[in-house]
């Protein structure tokens, strides 16, 4: 009898399985989002692979992703409202890169973000960027060369330019929130852009070409205060505000020769290091910059033989990176007034009895802090060569 | 109704009274002294089988002595019955005054002392005795006027040879495994291990088969009280034939419903000797090559004789590897179904890609798609053995295409399926016990369901089921999971990894606690040039 009811209960676990029991075939696998303001709702679009046209044998030649797209007054119903369309429910667990657009972004990212951080599907670890000058459904409708799914060819170039350019920041979704919350420190996300052709850019056609129509591009860097957008920074200063928070990892820089032309130094190592100080009750900032490179290329005559000319091209770049850096600072305390670079936190690391003090009106203060920059550059080696054979040409 | 009772027994004791009077002579007394009545009993005991022969003859000067000659053909070596039995008494006695020979006139014992000129022989009153002895091949000489017999062991019959094992091949290693005949396979041990305390104890279990069963074991190594069980349980059985050493496994293994085997079984005598000499019993049947070992360790099915063989890295590396190729054997398709069906965001999104685009259009959820697939998989490997070598080929071509092709092609089954599938059987061939592999292929669906119902949450409660059950299971009273649980550091030499021949210095702790000093402890003991011998002497 005891041995009954034991078989019984056995096999009773096998009659109802697991509520979040699903095939992969009814999946719909997400791998870029899109959120988007329109009229007072918001507007969510899902780039969602096609499983059997990426893979090699059952591919038909149609598109390898597909967008859905909803509207709802919240994100989370806009994203169930999907399923109206999609065959499938959306599976948001690989999701790699998450569009803002730009007029959501003015108004206030904070609401949008809350579902994506909240959901136990989701993982925090994909990249946020906000679309400058275009629309998120624009971006997410362009097909892609190389990478053939469009949020692959995103998330790795994005990856791919911060590594080796420097001229992009990519931002994870828990480190934005991080940004967003914290007092003193705002937030940043990379722009992207659109260049050609959408309507060509959005057909099978634009990968067809050798150079398509239409090519989705990182570029600039939005400034956030609070969750609101209130500007963009040019590349340079892009690529000055990453050596400032310490996130370049290689990058390249062109410096003038000492007498005239053009050399290139490749950045191999850099460390940055912020440090808050409140001197006579004001808040002073030094920011030290450690960068180890080797000359990249030569485009101008100098000796290379000479330890001077090392020295010299040091010199040149320390200053002229100052000087960006120094500029960058000064576009964001004068023009934009929040502090990205995140100074208080650096004050409140230092001196938390007087950040207490200041953290409430600090958007003030942020415009009147002192920023010593100092960079230090130490050239490692000058490639394979020392001398340009430039040298050797006759004129 | 007690009427009915009373009536009824007195029916009963009617027939058994009708009985015993209508069957005379009793052939459960000992023999009679007319030669007649004695092969009469014999005629009524055997029936009429026509493989028993008895041959009645007259010897003595002048053909005065009626004698019979009875063996069973096919059992007996019958050019030495011509040779050493009927010439010797038809042609070579009959001048001899045998009367003469003998103070005490007993035929009998001249016959067996002084005439036959053969090997094994001895008296026998018993009627039982001669009965069992005939039936085993011997041949049986009765006189007229004497209730004894003369029992002459010539036993012969068809056989096969020494062949190499086919159950557990080794590339390095002996190629000799034991055979159908009790005597050839203690011989085979006794030629291994020529030690005096090396001792076979026999005996004879099945009331109709009488098959000879030889319990060996080192005496002064093997623990006297699992000995004293084993014989306890062996002495148990009543049971009227043992075919095969399994019956006797199935009459006294500890627990009959686990999957885990608790008792090794063998056809090589090189593990045997390995396992006499670590303190194990072995109990060999009569008719059959497969020498069960007791107590058999969880352990001991990973080990191949071939890892003491083969250089010691290799081995520890082959052990390793079969310990992997049991975790997927067991694992691979229940893995397979709990992270497609509910952990997907645990695969890299391309890989997870990549298996969407294979499952696209298969009609059934990954268990049964899983579970479809190894049922063919288990129906294909039983086919192949049970049917004629001869049809092999066709058989292996129709499951290759079954499977590999043809279902994938269709869109019935995914690619991916067929690779886990593939993988989990290969690995399950990697054991090299047949009995853990059985185990493995039974617990593999077991943990098929558990994933499909509740992902790795389910194979998770499985595995500690299973421990909690290998745990709990003792192989005569030696824990199953020891040196494992309960933990012991000194047997790890051999358990997961094996250490060199010179670190092995004591034999397993729980199988012997006498005799625990395999070779003595010494420096020497590790192999090294003889100038450093030299080095650490002077320095």
């Amino acid at each position: 009898m005891n041995k009954c009811l034991f078989a019984i209960l056995i096999l009773s676990l096998f009659l109802t399985g697991c509520w979040d029991r699903r095939e992969l075939n009814e999946l719909a696998i997400m791998l870029a989002m899109g959120v988007e303001k329109v009229e007072e709702e918001y507007q969510v679009f899902a780039q969602v692979v096609v499983p059997s046209e990426v893979s090699m044998k059952g591919s038909t030649g149609s598109t390898k992703v597909t967008l859905y797209s909803a509207k709802g007054e919240t994100v989370y119903e806009a994203f169930r409202k999907m399923t109206k369309d999609s065959p499938r429910k959306i599976y948001p667990g690989h999701l790699k890169i998450l569009v803002m657009g730009e007029e959501l972004a003015k108004e206030g990212i904070g609401e949008s973000l809350d579902l994506l951080s909240r959901d136990w599907e989701i993982r925090p670890d994909f990249y946020v960027v906000v679309t400058k000058d275009t629309s998120p459904s624009e971006i997410l409708n362009t097909t892609t060369n190389l990478e053939s799914i469009p949020a692959n060819k995103m998330f790795n170039s994005l990856q791919m330019s911060e590594k080796a350019w420097s001229g992009t920041k990519s931002i994870t979704l828990d480190e934005l929130i991080a940004d967003l919350i914290s007092d003193g420190k705002q937030a940043v996300i990379t722009g992207v852009q659109l260049i050609g052709n959408s309507k060509i850019g959005s057909s099978k056609k634009n990968v067809e070409m050798v150079s398509p129509a239409a090519s989705i591009q990182y570029d600039h860097l939005s400034v956030f205060k609070g969750d609101k957008l209130v500007g963009w920074l040019t590349e340079e200063e892009t690529i000055a505000y990453s050596y400032v928070t310490d996130s370049v990892k290689t990058s390249v820089r062109r410096i003038s020769c000492p007498e005239g032309g053009d050399a290139t130094i490749a950045i191999e190592k850099s460390h940055s290091d912020v440090k808050g100080y409140i001197r006579k009750g004001n808040p002073e900032v030094d920011i030290t910059i450690k960068v180890e490179g080797n000359i990249g290329s030569v485009e101008c005559k100098m000796d290379l033989n000479d330890l001077g000319t090392i020295a010299e091209l040091e010199k040149i770049y320390e200053k002229e990176k100052i000087a960006i850096i120094n500029k960058t600072i000064d576009t964001l305390q004068k023009k934009y007034k929040t502090d990205i670079f995140g100074f208080g936190e650096a004050i409140h690391r230092a001196n938390p009895k007087e950040w207490n003090k200041i953290k409430d009106h600090w958007e003030e203060e942020f415009s009147n802090v002192t920023v010593n920059v100092n960079v230090d550059l130490k050239i490692l080696s000058t490639g394979t060569v020392n001398n340009s054979f430039l040298e050797e040409i006759k004129d | 109704m007690r009427f009915l009772k009373k009536k009824n027994r007195k029916v009963l004791n009617l027939h058994t009274s009708l009985r015993s009077q209508s069957i005379e002579p009793n052939p459960e007394d000992g023999l009679n002294k007319s030669l007649q009545q004695n092969i009469q009993t014999l005629k009524d005991t055997l029936g009429k089988s026509s493989d028993i022969i008895i041959r009645e003859i007259r010897f003595g000067k002048e053909g005065t002595i009626k004698a019979g000659v009875i063996y069973t053909d096919g059992l007996t070596d019958t050019p030495s019955l011509q040779n050493f039995i009927l010439e010797t008494l038809m042609l070579d006695i009959k001048e001899i005054d045998l009367h003469k020979k003998s103070p005490e006139k007993n035929l009998i014992s001249v016959l067996k002392d002084v005439a036959l000129t053969v090997g094994e022989i001895k008296e026998e009153t018993s009627f039982d005795a001669i009965l069992t002895s005939l039936l085993s091949g011997d041949t049986i000489i009765l006189l007229d006027g004497y209730a004894e017999g003369l029992i002459i062991s010539n036993r012969q019959w068809a056989e096969r040879g020494v062949t190499e094992p086919t159950a557990q091949t080794v590339v390095r290693g002996p190629r000799e495994g034991f055979t159908e005949n009790l005597r050839i396979n203690t011989a085979l041990i006794r030629r291994k291990i020529k030690d005096p305390k090396l001792w076979m104890e026999t005996k004879t279990i099945g009331t109709r088969t009488k098959t000879d069963i030889a319990i060996v074991y080192i005496h002064d190594i093997a623990d006297d009280k699992i000995v004293k069980e084993v014989n306890l349980r062996l002495d148990q059985i009543n049971i009227d034939g043992i075919l095969e050493s399994g019956n006797i496994e199935g009459l006294i293994q500890d627990s009959t419903y686990s999957p885990f085997s608790t008792i090794y079984n063998t056809e090589r005598p090189d593990v045997v000797a390995a396992a006499l000499l670590e303190g194990r019993i072995a109990i060999l049947v009569d008719g059959t090559p497969f020498v069960l070992l007791v107590p058999a360790l969880f352990i001991q099915f990973f080990q191949s004789p071939e890892d003491y063989y083969e250089r010691t890295v290799f081995g520890s590396l082959i052990r390793i590897l079969r310990f992997i190729a049991f975790i997927i054997s067991l694992l691979a398709p229940a893995l397979f179904i709990a992270v497609t069906t509910f952990h997907q965001s645990m695969l890299p999104p391309a890989l997870l890609i990549s298996l969407a685009a294979q499952r696209e259009g298969v009609p059934f959820p990954a268990f049964v798609e899983a579970l479809i697939m190894e049922v063919t998989f288990e129906i294909l490997r039983e086919a192949g053995i049970r049917m004629p070598r001869s049809i092999g080929t066709a058989m292996s071509i129709v499951g290759a295409f079954v499977i590999g092709t043809a279902a994938v092609e269709a869109g019935l089954i995914s690619a991916m399926m067929v690779i886990v599938v593939s993988i989990t059987a290969i690995s399950n061939f990697v054991s090299p016990s047949y009995e853990m592999a059985i185990a493995v292929r039974i617990l593999r669906f077991v943990f098929m369901a558990l994933a499909a119902s509740f992902g790795f949450f389910g194979i998770m409660v499985g595995l500690i089921a299973l421990i909690l059950h290998l745990c709990s299971l003792r192989s005569f009273g030696i824990p199953y999971m020891s040196p494992i649980a309960p933990f012991n550091i000194s047997d790890q030499k051999d358990t997961f990894i094996v250490l060199p021949i010179w670190k092995m210095i004591n034999r397993p702790h729980l199988m012997n606690q006498k005799n625990r000093i395999r070779q003595q402890h010494s420096a020497a003991a590790k192999p090294a040039p003889p100038e450093n011998k030299k080095d650490e002497g002077s320095s």
